[in-house]
């Protein structure tokens, strides 16, 4: 009878453990494949599945948290997939969310990711149907990269030539950038230009004395008077109905004003440079 | 050529129906409860350590083995789940029938045919004991129910193993690997592995059981019959795999 005892326990905890590990392997698997445990479905319709396939997981959040349990061709435009969702989740799926159909990496499997709506908060019911977003082919995305490939290429071998002649050209722009003497010729033209122009005012203020062109200012500063009256009438007539926005208005202007002084100095400048550069090979010659 | 030919049909056909009475008496009474707990402890909880040795060197080397291919592909982390897969698929049940094939089924044979050599079954005859009931269906039946036991304590350990091996170079949680394996589990690979285990079972103790019962008198045809079983329930065992994934194939 000891003897019996002996070796029945044995045995007992050798088939229990053995079932045990059947029982709990089963159990992880199903808990995988949501066979237990309380679900509900939801199906979406979409134009094309992408070789989504049975089996396949649902995400929310980048969460699975169910799997497609079916897909069934209504039409030859339409798909319905429909999929196990598990229920705890089912509070944050609301009517106007919608299914799109992904990839799991490069060359993973298809995935169902369900995107949030915005508007919506009333909960989705068993059975329900939820929007779809067409899913991005690989073909489309291998299109887009083919195009901008191809404009990358254009674009590199244009800056090729360009940094080609901006270092071996003899252009005015690679000269600027290479040449210590250019610079150095470039700011004295600069402050000759600039001493220039004063001798250009004084001549002028001489000219509005001169007793010949005197007559002529007189009359345009009177016309000028009388437009800034005006003006002025009128300004005041509006600064009545609308001060704030002549304001604003103001401001933009000196703004404005602002920036077309500077658009025009630096056109002078360029300008000016490039006079310069022509006439420094001259010089040289 | 025509003789031998015909011997081995007359082999299959005793075979046949060897087997065919082990479900007609294990439907009848009396039956051998004692007798059949006891074979399951011999069984099974005997054969235990053997499996769980190769289980776990299985898994161990099957993983060591398949690393660096993984590699070349980039897919190292895949690793967890190509294993537990092939582990428990194939190898898992395979090799622990094997080991079975040569442990319990050579054990049966010997057991059985020096019974009938020494003429204890005879002996059981006369006294009013079916040797059939009390030695076959006992010892078939804990085989069959005991060798898928075994073979899914060869998948643990397996499992197990495979963790110890992808250790050796990597470096990777427990608790991930698991849910690495049950992710690339799916029920279409554990229950045809199942299903299929309990064939292995029954073949392994049949054939025990029907080269043992039908030795023939001499000494010497004791040490034939546990060689001759351990040959014919190996060759069962893959024929019955390559029929069993032939059929999960065509279901799944």
């Amino acid at each position: 009878m000891e003897k019996e005892s002996g070796y029945t326990w044995k045995l007992g905890m050798f088939v229990s453990i053995g079932l045990l590990l059947f029982i709990t392997a089963v159990y992880f698997i199903g808990k995988q494949k949501n066979l237990f445990g309380s679900t509900f479905h939801i199906s979406s319709k979409f134009k094309t599945v992408s070789g989504l396939e049975v089996g396949n997981n649902v995400r929310f959040s980048g969460i699975n948290i169910g799997t497609v349990e079916e897909i069934q061709i209504i039409n030859d435009s339409s798909v319905i997939v429909s999929m196990v969702i598990k229920d705890e989740v089912r509070k944050f799926i609301k009517t106007d969310a919608r299914a799109g159909i992904g990839s799991d990496g490069l060359m993973g499997d298809k995935v169902l990711t369900i995107s949030p709506g915005v508007k919506s908060t009333k909960i989705i019911e068993d059975n329900g149907t939820i929007a779809s977003i067409d899913g991005i082919e690989m073909n489309d995305i291998m299109k887009s990269v083919k195009k901008s490939v191809d404009n990358v290429g254009v674009i590199s071998e244009e800056l090729a030539i360009f940094s080609h002649s901006m270092n071996n050209g003899n252009g005015a722009l690679a000269r600027l950038v290479r040449d210590d003497k250019m610079a150095n010729s470039v700011s004295n033209t600069l402050s000759n230009l600039e001493s220039g122009t004063k001798g250009f005012s004084e001549n002028m203020e001489a000219a509005k004395s001169n007793f010949l062109f005197r007559g002529y200012f007189k009359k345009k500063e009177k016309e000028k008077a009388k437009k800034q009256e005006e003006k002025q009438e009128k300004q005041a007539e509006q600064e009545k109905a609308a001060k704030e926005e002549k304001e604003k208005q103001e401001k933009e202007k000196q703004e404005k004003a602002k920036e077309e002084k500077a658009k025009d100095e630096k056109e002078k400048q360029d300008k000016q440079k490039e006079q310069d550069a022509k006439k420094e090979p001259e010089k040289k010659q | 050529m025509i003789l031998s030919l015909k011997n081995t049909f007359a082999q299959i056909g005793n075979a046949t129906l060897f087997a065919s009475r082990f479900f007609k008496e294990l439907i009848v009474p009396p039956y051998e409860a004692k007798e059949f707990l006891k074979q399951c402890y011999i069984i099974g909880y005997k054969s235990f350590p053997l499996v769980a040795i190769t289980g776990f060197i299985m898994g161990l080397v099957l993983t060591i083995q398949s690393r660096p291919t993984l590699v070349t592909f980039g897919a190292e982390s895949w690793l967890p789940g190509m294993v537990a897969l092939s582990l428990i698929r194939e190898i898992a049940p395979v090799i622990t029938a094997l080991i079975c094939a040569g442990k319990i089924s050579s054990g049966i044979g010997a057991e059985l045919g020096s019974m009938k050599v020494t003429e204890q079954i005879d002996a059981m005859e006369v006294s009013a004991i079916n040797p059939y009931n009390y030695l076959v269906v006992t010892r078939i039946l804990a085989c069959t129910l005991m060798v898928p036991i075994l073979v899914i304590f060869a998948d643990a350990i397996g499992l197990v193993g495979g963790y110890a091996g992808i250790n050796i170079k990597g470096d990777v949680n427990f608790y991930r690997y698991l849910s690495q394996i049950i992710q690339s589990l799916e029920f279409s690979d554990l229950i045809p592995a199942t299903i299929k285990t309990f064939f292995f079972g029954f073949f392994i103790g049949m054939i025990g059981c029907f080269k043992g019962f039908n030795a023939a008198n001499g000494t010497e045809s004791v040490g034939r019959a546990a060689n001759s079983a351990v040959v014919t329930a190996s060759l069962s065992i893959f024929i019955i795999d390559m029929i069993a994934v032939q059929l999960t194939d065509l279901i799944y």
